[in-house]
């Protein structure tokens, strides 16, 4: 669709764009619970913040005086120890593949639970950079993460792309609901459209590979579908759906990591 | 109640009332006919000067029959641009009667090109919410790129609304694009955009005439809730052959058209295409850029004898967009319309259809190797039979059926390594109905009728019925004046998946099954009509208040394109719509044009959506105004411009952030609670007629989109700043500045 609209613009000749500045409704400031356990070595962190009015450029809430607790279907729960910053650490819990996850914070005098099961390890075999010409001469890269999905349907992956170690700040998210326990050929789609973004040789690419679960996996494709269209494109923006209890924004997340690196030619 | 009792219980008490006026009478009946080119003429009005209650109109085929006591009569036969004829009978007998009317433009040059089929139309018909529109409106009002366009003159009607800059998605009266029945010489067009929107799929040099009934419909018409958009193919000159066509910036098009058996049948044939791709590849960045599109329209008629006429019209389009060998697709829709039309006797007209409608979508992906596709495609099979019975000068009765046959696969993905689970669905759906144009005493006019529509899905062994009855009333207070009244339930059976707000041609149909239920739709209005200045000026307003249930909406996260099942990600609710409508309009002198105006509210309640509170709906717009201006200048030069100006759609902006795995997010507060900003936009448009030679005629025309060069928004996304990450930018797109045109049209 970006494309089209890409091709249509140099066709015609004529679109333009500049900052608009827009009065916002009146914000709701939420918790915010980010909560992640790996199969890598501990500690776990759990962070809890609050959310700011889109125009402020103040830093985030932090909530430190929370109690918070991670247990598994295995029999260990621990509490958490705060680090300050909103900060609190795990000191003892092993992330297993195939274990279910319960987190329980408990902040300003509410309850928060969320659940989340870490699947089996995909590995993740390489990174495949294929260069292409698209409109005119510019060498475009595509970025193909190398991996075979099991025969089992339901798997997601996100991943988390850096370049020339700068996180990108976009949504990467796959899964197998068209193409099911074959190896992955499908690029990440990584937005160039600005011109700062533009992938150049020797551009060293990070990319760590998460095998989350499927509500994990909903709450990205969600952000995904978002960032592609935006107000007056396709999909109506939302908060995406979670797994978080009681309105708290976030998400909890039991999944493996694994990273490559490469450099462009 | 089963159905063969209901259809004799509704023939019944159709027929009733009318049965009750018993006479010894004789019937006029015949065919209206343009003199210059043969065609026949539809909606001209039939009128006897002795009687001023007796009075029809001619049929789609141009027929029409009244029937009277013996006596001596003058019939007059009236049409928009057209010169009046008055034609005095004795009627002894039956009697046929076949007429031809001349352009008025070769009598005067005051030039009506405001449509209207007789000057006071709108205070003595029982239609409501419908507007007419001669292809002759259109080719005078500005457009970008100079290519005029159907469907954007409609989007300048009051309550008929663009979905956004540039698109060709139009909402009624606060329906979503997938509620209008777009039917090309009867068959469904399901979706009328070219280059995702920009272009309408009617090429108008093929198009004889359109009408939009904006919820009222009569009985024959059903399937969508909002609208019904009916065009007409030309059937072609069937005196001489003729050639005509266009140059334009973007596209040219041909048509050729003449008699098959002279004055007794024709065929025309257009083209269109567009080549702005052909001149992009010259330059080297654009080297490998496909982008056309192209519409091949072809109809023919032929006489068989005095009663039975034979129609066969057929349209093919299709959009073509690539890009090396990385990226394909195509998409377009094709129909054909084979129609038998038989005078069976001076009082009962037959019409039996046999139509076929398809649209295909296919889009190709290469990556690493690796070809991926997705299409998705509905294809129809149609068989219409309709009656018109001239009972006598105040009841016409309009009756039959329709069974369409639905093949509808939605996008499906194929490719290296892709097991697909997805299968056609199938559809059947039925409608039977009738309905009674009445005029009991000389200022009521009331137009009745039922539908009773079901839709069978095999897969699941399922059939919904809906009973849909219909009503308008006029009432004609003054000589200048009348009121109007109406009711209307509309029902639907295929839903729209569509994750644009303009019209995609990655949108997909699906058909009611177990869980989708019909979409139903309850449409009251209430119109004033008063004409001024010797019906020169028209003045027409409407108030509406329209209720729908069973809406569908997508769950959060729903990526509709490749989720396996896509009715595990829909959410049903209800919508209702209200608003005003006027428009005030100058039909005679040198200046002509309209004003319209709507103010409307349109909201939707979903189970799952914004807490299931009601919210507005995307295509919710407070104000719409449109000017449309054409001056005669001079004989041979015409000026006109129009402004618009709408209220920005509603739309959802975030209210927050958040900080998330080093990631900045958005927060969101209530669904749609958020205007863009509001769209204007003046066009201004010449033509030049230039004298003609022999045959040979052209004409210029020169065309300046967005005069004043607003900025329009088209979409707006939110970003980082690039040197104070902290701060949110929202980055408005706008397109279309400035647009100069020109364009050449010639006929031989």
């Amino acid at each position: 669709m970006k494309n089209i609209i890409i091709i249509l613009t140099a066709l015609f000749l004529t679109s333009c764009e500049k900052t608009v500045t827009l009065s916002y409704k009146a914000n709701q400031s939420k918790i915010i619970i980010e909560g992640n356990v790996t199969d890598q070595p501990g500690p776990y962190l759990v962070k809890i913040t609050k959310s700011i009015p889109l125009s402020d450029t103040t830093s985030y809430p932090t909530i430190d005086n929370a109690t918070v607790t991670i247990s598994d279907d295995a029999g260990h729960a621990e509490t958490l120890t705060p680090q300050g910053n909103g900060q609190y650490r795990t000191t003892s819990l092993i992330g297993t593949e195939g274990r279910t996850y319960t987190l329980t914070v408990k902040a300003e005098n509410q309850t928060y639970t969320a659940q989340s099961t870490m699947p089996q390890r995909t590995p993740f075999d390489s990174i495949k950079i294929e260069q292409v010409t698209f409109i005119g001469k510019e060498i475009e890269y595509n970025i193909i993460p190398i991996y075979k999905d099991p025969i089992a349907k339901g798997n997601y992956y996100r991943f988390v792309l850096s370049v020339n170690d700068k996180l990108i700040n976009q949504h990467f998210i796959q899964n197998d609901d068209v193409r099911n326990g074959v190896t992955n050929t499908t690029r990440l789609e990584y937005n160039d459209d600005d011109d700062d973004k533009k992938l150049k040789a020797k551009d060293r690419i990070s990319i760590q590979m998460q095998c989350i679960d499927p509500k994990a996996g909903q709450y990205y494709t969600t952000l995904a579908l978002i960032a592609d269209s935006g107000p007056g494109g396709g999909t109506t923006p939302n908060n995406p759906p979670n797994n978080i209890s009681n309105g708290a924004l976030g998400l909890f997340s039991a999944h493996t990591e694994e990273t490559k690196t490469t450099t462009l030619p | 109640m089963t159905s063969t009792k209901f259809i004799k219980q509704l023939i019944f008490c159709t027929l009733i009332t009318p049965l009750l006026s018993k006479a010894q009478n004789f019937t006029i009946s015949g065919t209206v006919k343009e003199s210059s080119s043969g065609e026949t003429l539809t909606g001209v009005t039939v009128s006897v000067v002795e009687r001023p209650r007796a009075g029809v109109t001619t049929n789609d085929y141009g027929f029409y029959s009244i029937t009277l006591p013996k006596g001596t009569y003058t019939l007059r036969f009236s049409y928009v641009g057209r010169k009046q004829e008055l034609v005095p009978i004795q009627l002894e007998s039956n009697l046929t009667l076949n007429t031809k009317l001349t352009d008025e433009k070769e009598a005067s040059m005051t030039e009506v090109v405001v449509s209207a089929k007789k000057d006071n139309d709108n205070l003595t018909k029982a239609s409501m919410g419908t507007e007419v529109l001669n292809m002759k409106t259109a080719s005078k009002i500005p457009v970008v790129f100079g290519e005029k366009d159907l469907v954007k003159t409609l989007q300048l009607m009051p309550g008929v609304k663009s979905n956004g800059e540039g698109a060709n998605g139009f909402s009624v009266r606060g329906g979503a694009t997938d509620q209008n029945l777009i039917l090309l010489d009867e068959a469904p067009v399901y979706n009328a955009s070219h280059l995702l929107g920009f272009f309408s799929t009617f090429n108008s040099d093929a198009i004889k005439d359109a009408t939009i009934i904006k919820g009222n419909s009569p009985a024959q018409f059903g399937g969508r809730l909002s609208s019904v958009l009916d065009v007409h193919m030309k059937e072609g000159n069937n005196k001489e052959y003729q050639t005509s066509g266009g140059i334009g910036l973007i596209s040219s098009r041909l048509t050729v058209e003449g008699p098959i058996q002279k004055e007794k049948s024709s065929f025309i044939i257009s083209g269109r295409r567009t080549y702005a791709d052909l001149f992009a590849r010259l330059s080297s960045d654009l080297k490998n850029v496909k982008l056309y599109f192209y519409d091949l329209n072809a109809k023919a008629n032929l006489y068989i004898n005095k009663k039975n006429k034979l129609y066969f019209s057929g349209y093919f389009g299709q959009d073509v967009l690539s890009v090396n060998k990385l990226f394909g697709s195509k998409w377009g829709n094709s129909t054909a319309t084979l129609r038998w039309n038989s005078i069976i006797s001076s009082k009962l007209f037959s019409n039996t259809s046999l139509i076929y409608s398809n649209y295909d979508f296919n889009v190709g992906f290469q990556s690493d190797g690796v070809e991926t596709n997705y299409n998705s495609h509905i294809k129809d099979l149609n068989l219409k039979q309709d009656f018109s019975y001239y009972l006598n000068s105040s009841n016409t009765i309009r009756f039959g059926f329709n069974v369409i046959h639905h093949t509808i696969t939605p996008t499906k993905a194929e490719g290296t390594g892709i097991i697909s689970t997805k299968k056609s669905q199938k559809g059947l759906e039925n409608a039977i109905y009738a309905s009674n144009s009445w005029k009991p005493s000389d200022n009521l006019n009331i137009d009745y009728g039922l539908r009773f529509s079901f839709y069978n899905v095999p897969d699941s062994n399922k059939t919904y019925y809906n009973l849909e009855p219909r009503i308008t009333a006029n009432f004609r207070l003054s000589n200048t004046e009348s009121i109007k009244l109406g009711y209307a339930r509309n029902t639907q059976n295929l839903h729209l998946m569509s994750n644009s707000t303009g019209g995609s041609p990655t949108d997909q149909w699906i058909g009611n099954s177990f869980k989708i239920k019909p979409e139903i739709a309850d449409q009251v209005s209430l119109g004033y009509s008063k004409n001024f200045n010797n019906d020169a000026l028209e003045l027409n307003t409407e108030v509406y208040y329209k209720t729908m249930q069973n809406q569908i909406d997508y769950k959060d996260g729903a990526d509709i394109n490749t989720v396996p099942n896509i009715e595990s990600e829909l959410l049903f609710g209800k919508g209702r719509a209200y608003g005003w409508e006027i428009l005030l309009k100058k039909k005679k002198g040198r200046l002509t044009g309209w004003i319209g105006y709507t103010l409307s509210k349109t909201e939707r309640k979903i189970d799952g959506i914004n807490n299931n509170q009601w919210y507005n709906a995307k295509q919710d717009r407070t104000h719409d105004l449109s000017i449309v201006a054409i001056y005669n200048l001079t004989p041979r030069w015409t000026l006109s411009g129009t402004f618009i100006y709408s209220t920005g759609n509603a739309v959802t902006f975030p209210t927050g952030k958040y900080i998330l795995n080093n990631q900045t997010i958005y927060q969101y507060n209530n669904r749609n609670a958020d205007r863009m900003a509001p769209t204007h936009r003046l066009d201004f448009s010449a033509t030049y007629e230039r004298p003609a030679r022999g045959r040979f005629q052209s004409s210029w025309s020169f065309g300046l989109y967005n005069v004043y060069g607003r900025q329009n928004p088209f979409s707006i996304t939110f970003k980082e700043n690039k040197n104070n990450p902290k701060q949110i930018d929202a980055v408005q797109t706008s397109l279309f500045q400035w647009i100069p045109s020109v364009t050449y049209n010639f006929k031989f």
